[in-house]
């Protein structure tokens, strides 16, 4: 009973995620149409009948707040589709705000979380006071109001304007310039003069002004006598008088400027004209919300959701069965040296053939049902680009390409946070301000483009912006601030050594408290993210030109092509994505620079690292010798008859054939984007499809590993995480030394 | 796998000998095991296998206690060294090792690596010992009790007739730290 509930709890969050995601696509849509000035009436019927459905859903599931917020949006989404209320960018910006917390809403739902959410209380009182406000605004519909000018009016200023509306009276703008000086005479006088006539509502600076110390209003008036009138009556107050143009689709019996006090009378009709709407929106809307319902049903009928663990329990048994399938191959090759066996082992044979390849398609397919596109995290960059470009108050244009590029769904999930913190960097700290980019030049609409394409076995996600570029010399001013950098370290770096400091905690170009933007997450929170899933990140800069944050990313995390080498006396995997090549070291040309063994590779430098000595295993010490030990043990056949004592250590060293380590070793070059780093291993074993599994949480801290791999027989090699250590060998060694005599002073 | 020695559930077969019940009271149930030649015992209801230790993994940079990683039937499990915890002297495995398989508070399967596994006692809360801050050390904190079985002896061989002193491991403190 409590599973059945449990799942249809399932349920009802995956179809509410879905609709929400829905929601916020119609809302993007929308908000295009609004900005085309092209508005289709489906558009805000989607988003009316989106909200609707999870009216309903939220009620069966008693997720009151979301039913609260469900019942509010309805009322104002009513409202615009009947035409009560205009739609307007705060309008959009209200029902993007509600599908983020609706979002927010339901993972509260589903962590069985009952917390307060003050946001959502905040964003009902917005939309209950915006019901309130219906049949005033279907009134002052009628007029072309600038929304920044209705957003700001007092209540008392909409009180009046309504009412003047109501009492049959005609919008006047009026613009005058006065001088900050005597401004305040300026606009009595003004006031005094337009008495007679009318009223004034409000008044707003229109930012412009001929010179500095004078400034230029807009007046909002209400006025009885016709334009020709006014405009002979404040001819003397230097006012350009001009009739605020009523909406041309204006509401049946909506007041022509000559109308009498009866027309005006029918303002409220459009509010009583709600309850005929409603009467007669029913017919219309309901059989089209019908057929869109059977739609959804047939398309329901061929896609299944799917908890992606189950997924993730799939591909464990496929790597079991993948583990039978060696043992049997083993079984099968005995079998084959036994003459009277013959017929059947080649009979055996087959079948384990057959079973190989059954094996590798399933892998193949569940790999498949794991991918998702990007653009489902794209989508919601989107929302976060319009969101925070209207913060920041500056254009931005979002140019997708890419969206189709499929990565697994979990890489997918863990995406979106890093990928919008570089968004948002991107805008508050890349694009300049409007006037910034017209007086360098730029055109005044800023551009980040997001990129995604496949590259072999990776994702490439590129977050490209046209702004200022990243300012090398504040970042090394910083780093030498915070003691990160010695003075001739900073001076000796490169510009693009010094843009790799970004991704390094408390580094940042925001200098200047006013700067902070104070939601920019580091960027080193974003690097660590994207190292999580296996993947790397790079900056590139060009001041004045902009910046482009590259990041690389495995396609999946489940079962990845590695190469299995030889270390000393274990085995280890190294992802096959990380590997460029596989070369033999020559020890004749490592030279030593700086502390680091160095090699030449293909005209180029490459640092090396020896596994070995990073892993402990070459040092004569007590706990290598009771790996060893161990180890020895674990190699002969599955037995635990080892030793750890001195004499068996020994023995068992002899027996691995350690004595052989001084023999040839080689290099596997792992490159992650542009950085090389020369692993030095015993043996080059083969390539192998591993599936990887991870380590358990009390190794969580133990660096230098994504996990671990069966190889058959109970044995295990341990995955090399290859971007980790080249990001600690190669970054860590930068910084570490140089920075431990000095004692990092700021801590 | 065939050489796993799989336990039970709940202990009952290996119960089939019972007790001769004497003190009053509930008891419970706990596994004795010899590190490094005393015996130690945990409550049976933590324990979820024993097995055979299977080919140990070492993991490089580990905490010291980490023995390495094994696989039992697929699933990693962490070992952990429950001399090297105890700050006993640590001897090569014999054919009497075994790895205690327990789940962690947080959900992960670790494995307890024992020089020899004993016997299931029952216990009577008379013959626990609370009182840990008698034994000092660094270790006291892993140490729940100590126990004087009044020689009900549920399987295995008895040793010698005489009651044993078991000392009682706190599980949860051993693997939350």
């Amino acid at each position: 009973m409590a599973e059945a509930s449990d799942r249809a709890r399932e349920e009802f969050f995956s179809e509410a995620q879905e609709i929400i995601e829905g929601l916020g696509r119609d809302l993007l849509a929308l908000d295009e149409a609004l900005r085309a000035n092209k508005i289709d009436p489906d558009l805000i019927n989607d988003v009316f009948r989106a909200v609707h459905t999870l009216k309903g859903l939220a009620g069966l599931f008693g997720a009151n707040r979301m039913a609260t917020l469900s019942h509010e949006l309805e009322e104002l989404l009513d409202n615009l589709r009947l035409g009560r209320i205009e739609i307007t960018a705060s309008v959009l910006d209200v029902l993007f705000r509600s599908v983020e917390l609706y979002g927010r809403i339901l993972q509260n739902e589903k962590d069985g979380r009952d917390v307060p959410m003050p946001e959502v209380d905040d964003l009902l009182r917005t939309l209950h006071q915006g019901a309130a406000q219906v049949t005033p605004q279907s009134a002052v519909g009628q007029y072309e109001l600038d929304p920044v000018l209705l957003s700001v009016l007092t209540e008392y200023e909409e009180h009046r304007l309504r009412t003047n509306i109501q009492s049959g009276l005609t919008l006047f703008r009026l613009r005058v310039q006065f001088q900050l000086a005597t401004i305040d005479q300026a606009l009595d006088d003004l006031k005094v003069n337009a008495k007679p006539f009318g009223e004034i509502i409000t008044y707003l600076p229109t930012g412009a002004g001929a010179d500095a110390d004078s400034i230029e209003l807009d007046i909002l008036m209400a006025s009885r006598a016709p334009l020709d009138e006014l405009r002979r009556a404040l001819i003397d107050t230097g006012a350009e008088v001009e009739e605020i143009p009523r909406r041309s689709p204006s509401p049946p019996g909506g007041a022509l400027p000559s109308s009498v006090p009866s027309s005006s009378r029918s303002v409220p009709v459009p509010a009583r004209g709600t309850d005929a709407g409603q009467i007669l929106a029913p017919p219309s809307s309901v059989p089209a919300g019908k057929q869109r319902d059977l739609g959804s049903i047939r398309s329901v009928a061929q896609t299944v959701r799917v908890d992606i663990h189950k997924l993730d329990r799939l591909m464990n048994i496929v790597g079991e069965l993948a583990l039978v399938r060696s043992s049997l191959g083993d079984i099968v090759e005995r079998l084959r040296a036994t003459p009277s066996e013959r017929e059947n082992s080649s009979k055996l044979r087959e079948l384990q053939r057959t079973f190989h390849r059954h094996l590798e398609q399933m892998q193949k397919g569940i790999l498949e049902v794991r991918m998702v596109p990007l653009g489902q995290v794209f989508e919601r960059l989107a929302r976060v680009v319009r969101q925070i470009s209207r913060d920041a108050d500056k254009l931005v244009n979002l140019v997708i390409t890419g969206a189709e590029t499929e990565v697994d769904k979990l890489i997918v999930e863990e995406l979106s946070d890093p990928l919008m913190h570089m968004i948002r960097n991107a805008i508050d700290h890349g694009t300049e301000t409007r006037g910034e980019r017209e007086a360098v030049g730029k055109p005044a609409v800023g551009t980040i483009a997001l990129n995604a394409f496949q590259k072999g076995n990776h994702v490439v996600i590129e977050i490209q912006d046209d702004g200022r570029g990243i300012d090398a010399d504040k970042l090394l001013d910083v780093a030498q601030r915070r003691g990160i950098l010695t003075p001739e370290e900073a001076r000796g770096m490169s510009y693009r050594d010094a843009l790799t400091l970004i991704f390094l905690p408390g580094v940042t170009t925001k200098l200047d408290v006013s700067e902070i933007s104070g939601r920019g997450v580091g960027m080193d929170v974003v690097k660590t993210n994207i190292g999580k899933l296996g993947g790397v990140i790079d900056v590139s800069s060009e001041p004045g030109i902009g910046t482009k944050m590259t990041v690389t990313l495995p396609i999946t995390l489940a079962i990845i092509s590695a190469l299995l080498v030889r270390v000393a006396d274990r085995f280890f995997a190294i992802p096959l994505a990380n590997v460029q090549e596989a070369v033999a070291l020559d020890e004749e040309t490592v030279r030593k620079i700086d502390g680091r063994d160095m090699i030449t590779l293909r005209s180029s430098t490459l640092q090396l690292c020896y596994l070995a000595r990073l892993f402990g295993l070459d040092e004569e010490e007590e706990l290598s010798a009771r790996i060893a030990g161990l180890l020895g043990g674990a190699r002969s056949a599955g037995g635990v008859r080892s030793g750890a004592t001195g004499g068996r250590r020994l023995e068992g060293r002899q027996t691995l054939g350690l004595s052989g380590l001084g023999k040839r070793k080689y290099i596997v070059v792992a490159a992650v984007g542009a950085k090389r780093l020369g692993l030095v291993v015993s043996e080059l074993i083969g390539q192998r499809d591993v599936v990887i599994k991870a380590l358990g949480r009390s190794l969580a801290s133990v660096r230098g590993f994504a996990g671990a791999t069966e190889l058959g027989e109970n044995r295990i090699a341990l995955v090399v995480d290859a971007p980790a250590l080249i990001s600690e060998i190669l970054e860590g060694g930068d910084r570490a030394r140089p920075a431990e005599p000095k004692g990092a002073p700021h801590g | 796998m065939a050489n796993l020695t799989r336990r039970p559930p709940k202990g009952k077969g290996v119960m089939r000998r019972n007790v001769r019940a004497a003190a009053s009271g509930p008891r419970t149930e706990y596994l004795a095991f010899v590190l490094a030649g005393e015996t130690y015992a945990a409550p049976v209801s933590l324990i979820r296998e024993i097995v055979n230790p299977p080919p140990l993994t070492p993991v490089p940079r580990a905490p010291s206690v980490t023995m390495g990683i094994v696989s039992v039937r697929g699933q990693l499990v962490t070992v952990m060294d429950l001399r090297r915890r105890m700050r006993l002297q640590e001897s090569g495995g014999t054919r009497r090792t075994r790895i205690l398989l327990i789940e962690s508070m947080s959900g992960e399967l670790i494995g307890l690596y024992v020089d020899e596994v004993q016997q299931v006692y029952r216990l009577a809360e008379t013959e626990i010992e609370h009182a840990t801050a008698a034994l000092g050390g660094d270790v006291a904190g892993y140490i729940a009790g100590i126990a004087r079985p009044q020689g009900s002896v549920a399987f295995g061989d008895t040793v010698g007739g005489q009651a044993p002193v078991i000392i009682l491991l706190d599980l949860h403190a051993i693997l939350g730290s």
